[in-house]
């Protein structure tokens, strides 16, 4: 089948039977480079023959340019000479470097001859005819005078080659192809004059960008979902946090170690608590607790909440009406060297639960299902430790090819904190690191694959469904 | 979480258990254990139970879950002929002193009872700040009267490991020790001081103990002192320790205790009771459970019990520090019972949960950007602060300088991030959602989240509409007549850079522009690019 193009070739060459590429190129307005490809598509079937075809092409230079205007040096020295012996001396005065080439080229030429300081002409009525016509048309030359034109430089001389494309085959399908159907075709029903080329459909396709939803993001709605799904509320609050809602609420002793500067990241400034009860409740607590003094400017410095549960503490020190079901997924921040399995800033889930009746037993159905819809469907569950819930249970979850991994430190909260925050009811809460088990679900070798800066990884991944 | 080393065999002899048994009996105490050779294991023990830091005190409560020895265990009690006198001593006025006789030691539990006292330094001792110890081979003290006094800093004795005699202050000065605890102890001139009645001092707590009653494998008989802050603190830490060596089989003797407090002899050793009711029980654990199921379980968890009408009274041990209340007797009958044969109650979900409204708009939004063929990214919240410009919060203590600020933008992470993609196969369309930090004097903490969408597109040719364009469109949609004013800001190339207001509310909800070459030049990005943010909060709906 023959493309537009070369129908195009084909349908010129029938009038020239024998046509070159430049030619061709310049006649249909194609650029040469294509008019090569296409030819050799045509010889390949048979209607062409490509031959080639050595031209030689001569080309006047700058000097033989000059020549052309201003004369042979020889010339001038005979019009200067006017018949009559001159002393090489004054020619020289007249002509200059150029004298040597002239004496030179009359001397070669029979025109002149040179008795001691003297040059004498032998004929006054030379014509230089013979070798400007040369200069002007070098193809046709005398091969002698071409020499000499060459020998001086005043033309030169190339060999090109050139692509003869001469035809074979007269007939071929003149139907027309188009690639493109388009608008214009259709309306004016042009179309059917034409035939639509073939694709080659079973080729792969050039790389389309597809924009895409980060799948750690959507992990983390998906998640939303879960806890909406199981009658939750989202509650959120800010990434600085006062200490007292990030440890003193939740009966975290003022010299606690996981209180100490290495466990958090600290902001300058105070915060400001303007609940005196709340301030008084929690003075209460701790004193009561752990007996020691506590301080309340303490609970006013300023940190990157390292914890969600910060916002739990939130939740409870705004007294909620009782039963409530609240939650809060967002980020939290603790210092810590940055490898493969540790970040800087990650995800939490934090829940929490208020109910007139609610048991441990009760909490340990919540998290089952709560990893049941995350997709963890065996857990089990372990005695932990947390200073704000008793009993307190850790979650352990199977992940295939890994075995059991913790994900989730949980407990009823304790009643020191209920009873601070006038709260007459039972309360769990919990707590699931986000971004590992994210890692682990999506089978990431680095957690901080999760964050990546690389596009094409965020490209190529896969949609999970 | 405080680990410790065991020597393996003194808990598998002593429980007369296999391997397997150990693990699993550990892990219903809150603990994990892992082989370290033939002959340790690496146990990691909770923070509240510090008389499991010592292996007597794991054996003490496992035999309890194993059945093999219930309630509190009972240990012979002498009074001694030694006294202990606590004088003032401001910067730490609270100190105990208790003896243990016929204790044997090898290299094993000598290394263990050194390694108690590390962990409850570090632990209950908050660094030795608020407690220390010190453990002495009782049989080279020299008098029976032991004083607890301030000495000055010229005092002089051969600390422990030293060959000759030191002043306090050259202790302070020259030893490692004194270097790391000499700053908490020291005031007035004076330093707090153990000592005998002849002058010979036995420790200089919390810094260093004398050489002269050094313990080592022939040790029989130990006095311990423990002074701090905290007269809890010191006198539970004492109990812990005489309790755990009594368990090994040491003889706890009293000291006649002169003090300011009420307490006559040292260790104090004091119980309470907390009475709770089956009612409780069932009320927190979701099972019932009589009377005699309740005292049989706590018995298990080494309590002694008594059934008073409807009630259980419980005695507290002297070494259940973690007990405060009858909410963590629950907690140890649910440790006895063992987590994994409580069954979870099924949930049944009474009410529908609700979303918050900035989770709506972040869907919809990420939706209606997905749309406009855009790709989402997720990058961090903290960031170098030399890529944020205006105001923002900075990190007191950064791990690295690379996060050593909080994001008040999300233009500088995703310029960041479109410099790392310069190899990738253009063009390059990039969203993202997220919160950044700003101030705010309305809030308690002067701080609030303010969340923002933030528009990027890199391509080796790109303008101001083709951005202008998508966004224009997203915003349409969110039901926003947007109007844009010329803004001129070094991050933009002039007359490319807008304002986008929200003309209904003429409030201003965001910005617009072509990146200026000289911003891309400092941050080495050889593609245009054009960058948009959008002030999500006014468009919330609350």
């Amino acid at each position: 089948m023959l493309s537009e193009n070369e129908i195009k070739i084909l349908s010129y060459l029938k009038l020239k039977k024998k046509a070159n590429a430049e030619e061709i190129s310049k006649e249909l307005g194609l650029p040469l480079s294509s008019i090569f490809s296409l030819a050799k598509l045509l010889e390949e079937k048979g209607y062409v023959k490509i031959g080639e075809r050595k031209i030689i092409r001569f080309e006047l230079t700058e000097e033989g340019k000059k020549r052309l205007k201003e004369g042979f040096p020889e010339e001038i020295l005979l019009k200067e000479l006017n018949g009559q012996p001159s002393l090489i001396e004054d020619l020289k005065n007249k002509m200059g470097k150029d004298l040597e080439i002239a004496i030179s080229w009359a001397r070669k030429k029979n025109l002149v001859k040179i008795d001691q300081n003297r040059v004498i002409p032998n004929t006054s009525n030379y014509t230089f005819s013979t070798e400007k016509e040369a200069l002007l048309k070098p193809e046709s030359a005398d091969e002698k005078v071409l020499q000499e034109l060459l020998s001086r430089k005043l033309i030169t001389r190339k060999e090109e080659s050139k692509l003869e494309i001469t035809l074979l085959k007269e007939e071929f399908e003149e139907q027309n192809y188009i690639t493109q159907l388009t608008s214009e075709l259709l309306r004016s029903k042009d179309w059917k004059k034409y035939k639509i080329r073939e694709y080659n459909v079973e080729a792969l396709p050039p790389y389309f960008p597809l924009a895409k939803k980060h799948f750690f993001r959507d992990f983390i709605e998906k998640l939303k979902d879960v806890m909406k799904e199981l009658g939750f509320t989202e509650v959120n609050a800010g990434y600085i946090e006062m200490e007292l809602y990030n440890f003193d609420l939740l009966f975290q002793a003022q010299d606690h170690p996981a209180r100490e500067i290495h466990d958090s990241f600290r902001v300058d400034g105070l915060g400001k608590i303007d609940d005196e009860r709340l301030l008084k409740e929690i003075k209460e607590m701790h004193e009561k607790g752990w007996k020691y003094s506590w301080d309340p400017q303490i609970a006013k410095r300023l940190v990157l909440r390292s914890q969600t549960t910060a916002v739990t503490a939130r939740i409870l020190s705004s007294r909620p009406s009782v039963p409530f079901k609240g939650f809060s997924l967002g980020k939290v921040f603790r210092p810590d060297s940055i490898d493969a399995t540790h970040l800087i800033e990650f995800h939490q889930l934090d829940g929490v639960i208020i109910q007139k009746e609610f048991s441990f037993t009760d909490l340990l159905g919540i998290l089952r299902e709560i990893f049941y819809k995350i997709g963890i469907k065996e857990i089990k569950f372990k005695p932990g430790y947390f200073p704000f819930t008793e009993p307190s249970v850790e979650v352990y979850g199977k992940i295939e090819g890994l075995g059991w991994v913790e994900m989730s430190g949980a407990g009823l909260l304790r009643p020191e904190i209920l009873k601070a925050m006038d709260i007459d009811a039972n309360a769990g809460a919990w707590g699931i690191g986000i971004d590992r088990l994210a890692m682990l679900l999506f089978g990431l070798k680095d957690i901080r694959l999760l964050y990546a800066n690389d596009i094409d990884f965020l490209r190529k991944m896969k949609v999970r469904l | 979480m405080p680990t410790i080393v065991s020597y393996k065999w003194t808990l598998i002899n002593n429980l007369k258990i296999s391997d397997n048994q150990l693990e699993e009996l550990l892990f219903k105490l809150k603990s994990e254990v892992k082989p370290i050779d033939a002959d340790h294991v690496e146990i990691e023990v909770n923070n509240d139970r510090p008389d499991l830091f010592f292996p007597y005190g794991i054996i003490r409560a496992a035999k309890g879950i194993l059945g093999k020895e219930l309630g509190e265990p009972k240990y012979d009690i002498k009074q001694s002929v030694y006294s202990f006198e606590v004088k003032e001593v401001k910067s730490r006025p609270y100190a105990v002193a208790g003896i243990v006789k016929d204790i044997k030691l090898d290299d094993e539990s000598l290394r263990e009872l050194i390694q108690f006292q590390e962990k409850l330094h570090i632990t209950v001792g908050r660094k030795r700040k608020k407690v220390a110890i010190g453990i002495h081979d009782l049989d080279k003290i020299t008098s029976t009267k032991i004083y607890y006094k301030p000495l000055p800093l010229d005092y002089k004795f051969i600390p422990l490991n030293q060959s000759k005699l030191m002043t306090i202050k050259e202790v302070i000065e020259q030893t490692p020790q004194g270097r790391e605890y000499g700053n908490i102890s020291i005031y007035d001139g004076l330093s707090p001081a153990i000592v005998e009645e002849n002058g010979d001092v036995l420790s200089i707590p919390p810094i260093i103990n004398s050489d002269k009653t050094r313990i080592d494998e022939k040790t029989r008989n130990i006095f311990i002192d423990v002074t701090g802050t905290s007269f809890e603190a010191v006198s539970s830490t004492l109990d812990i320790l005489v309790t755990d060596l009594a368990e090994m089989g040491g003889k706890i003797e009293l000291l006649n205790f002169i003090s300011p407090s009420k307490f006559e002899f040292s260790p104090l050793l004091r119980r309470y009771t907390v009475s709770v009711s089956a009612n409780y029980i069932s009320k927190n654990l979701g099972i019932n459970l009589s009377l005699n199921e309740i005292e049989k379980y706590l018995r298990m968890a080494r309590f002694d019990t008594k059934v008073l009408n409807d009630v259980v009274e419980v005695t507290v041990p002297p070494y259940r520090v973690d007990i405060l209340s009858q909410i963590d007797l629950v907690e140890e009958i649910a440790m006895t019972i063992g987590y994994d044969k409580l069954s979870p109650k099924d949930y049944t979900i009474k009410a529908t949960g609700k979303l918050s409204a900035e989770t709506e708009l972040i869907r919809t939004l990420r939706d209606l950007s997905i749309g406009a063929g855009f790709s989402e990214i997720f990058t961090f919240i903290l960031s170098n602060d030399k890529r944020l410009r205006n105001e923002y919060v900075s990190i007191v203590n950064p791990v690295t300088v690379e996060y050593n600020a909080v994001r008040n933008s999300l233009i500088p992470t995703l310029l960041n991030f479109l410099k790392y993609n310069q190899h990738a196969i253009m063009p390059v369309y990039v969203f993202e959602i997220g919160d950044v930090v700003i101030k705010d004097k309305r809030t308690d903490t002067g701080y609030k989240n303010s969340l923002r969408a933030v528009y990027g597109i890199m391509n080796s040719k790109v303008n101001y509409e083709d951005l202008q364009s998508r966004v224009h469109q997203i915003l349409m949609s969110l039901d926003i007549e947007p109007t844009y004013k010329t803004y001129l800001d070094d991050m933009f190339i002039p007359g490319r850079g807008a304002k986008i207001i929200d003309t209904s509310k003429s409030v201003e909800i965001g910005v617009i522009g072509e990146i200026n070459p000289v911003l891309l030049e400092e941050l080495e990005i050889e593609f245009p690019v054009v960058i948009s943010e959008i002030y999500l909060d006014s468009l919330v709906k609350r």
